[in-house]
């Protein structure tokens, strides 16, 4: 379909807005990162990935433009805490501690690239061209995380019981990345969020598990509580606000000024 | 700058690291079209191939469409060195070099060339006419 029947419009909005606000918080606090990275390699590495992160959010803000009649960037600045759909776990400040950004990175990296490989395969035309390509590019990302995961796991005992800490810190909050937006059953029946061939979260633990492995490293992970309202419902960390006071400073300014 | 990077915390503890580096030097070639020979890009550290891949990706895949990256310690190049070793001959020996032929070779090329159009007119010529 190339246009979205009226009942499915709510939802989809929320989906979408999930899906950009993660990559938009994602992408803010790794780019707190530049020059600060660890080795000069890794830092021009993880800002690029963080400016790919903010590619495509706007991306995904341009593809809702028409649908909720805001620009690109009335959707990424001009909104309360209480209008954003990201999930807790890129709310989160990680202290400039390396292990906790890698960690952050590697559940986020890893849910995405199955949350887009879905839409990927969506009912909906312009959402499925759209993930197909951000899905190709989301992989470059699971690739650099997962080497840096078995990296530190293989170092010396200090990296290794640093991303081992900063892991089973982010473990229990993970999950919550799964939390469905209103409406989404919705969604999935309509195909325009399909079905995972497997369940989904069993194929993200898994794959986090056999990385973690390899790096001689455990992750424990349990399904995420069906009950608990968080960020996809509009319900945030006070780190969020703190965030975006310093992300739209400027915009806030003069909103709607021509750059 | 960021709030948030007035004040990093300090890392707890000594940070350790091995005496002899935890990093390599890779050289890295990029290729910017199927078939293209690789060329020489430029260098990053990293802690081994696969990581140095991830480097270069980001590093050298990204100023220009890129389709495939090498990566090699720099341990594995041998080298000859400015000062000891002679590659370019002192003595004359220019003709090696094909530069003397190119200007008959073009000449002898176009002769051919030019007969070939004639005959195939002719061939043409007479197709049309029988």
């Amino acid at each position: 379909m190339d246009r979205l029947p009226e009942n499915l419009k709510q939802p989809t909005i929320d989906l979408l807005l999930a899906v950009a606000d993660d990559k938009l918080m994602l992408g803010h606090r790794n780019s707190d990162w530049t020059g600060l990275g660890p080795i000069l390699e890794e830092d021009i590495a993880f800002s690029s990935l963080a400016q790919d992160e903010i590619a495509h959010a706007q991306a995904i803000y341009e593809l809702l433009s028409p649908l909720v009649n805001k620009t690109a960037d009335e959707l990424a600045y001009g909104r309360s805490a209480d209008q954003y759909r990201c999930a807790k776990i890129v709310e989160l400040p990680d202290n400039f501690d390396w292990a906790i950004a890698i960690a952050r990175q590697f559940f986020c990296d890893h849910f995405d690239r199955l949350r887009l490989g879905r839409l990927a395969r969506s009912s909906y035309k312009p959402l499925r061209d759209l993930a197909y390509r951000l899905a190709a590019e989301e992989q470059v990302h699971v690739d650099h995380v997962d080497a840096w995961i078995v990296r530190l796991g293989r170092g010396n005992d200090e990296s290794k019981r640093r991303v081992q800490t900063a892991m089973d810190g982010l473990a229990p909050l993970a999950p919550m990345l799964f939390e469905k937006v209103d409406a989404e059953d919705e969604l999935v029946d309509a195909h325009l969020y399909p079905r995972a061939d497997d369940d989904m979260f069993h194929a993200w633990r898994d794959v986090l598990q056999h990385v973690a492995h390899e790096g001689g490293l455990s992750i424990e992970l349990s399904p995420p509580d069906e009950d608990a309202h968080g960020g996809r419902r509009g319900h945030h960390s006070e780190y969020l606000k703190s965030l975006l006071d310093e992300m739209c400073e400027v915009y806030r300014l003069e909103p709607g000024a021509a750059w | 700058m960021s709030k948030i990077r007035e004040h990093p915390p300090d890392a707890d503890g000594e940070m350790t690291s091995p005496k002899e580096g935890d990093l390599e030097a890779f050289a890295v070639f990029t290729q910017l079209q199927r078939g293209d020979p690789h060329t020489y890009a430029g260098c990053v550290d990293a802690a081994d191939a696969k990581m140095a891949l991830q480097f270069a990706r980001e590093h050298y895949g990204q100023d220009q469409p890129c389709v495939n990256i090498w990566v090699v310690p720099k341990r594995a190049i041998a080298a000859t060195e400015y000062d000891k070793d002679l590659i370019w001959r002192y003595t004359d020996q220019t003709y090696r070099l094909a530069r003397g032929y190119a200007k008959g070779v073009r000449e002898k090329w176009e002769k051919i060339r030019a007969k070939n159009d004639l005959d195939d007119y002719e061939k043409e010529d007479l197709k049309e006419m029988f």
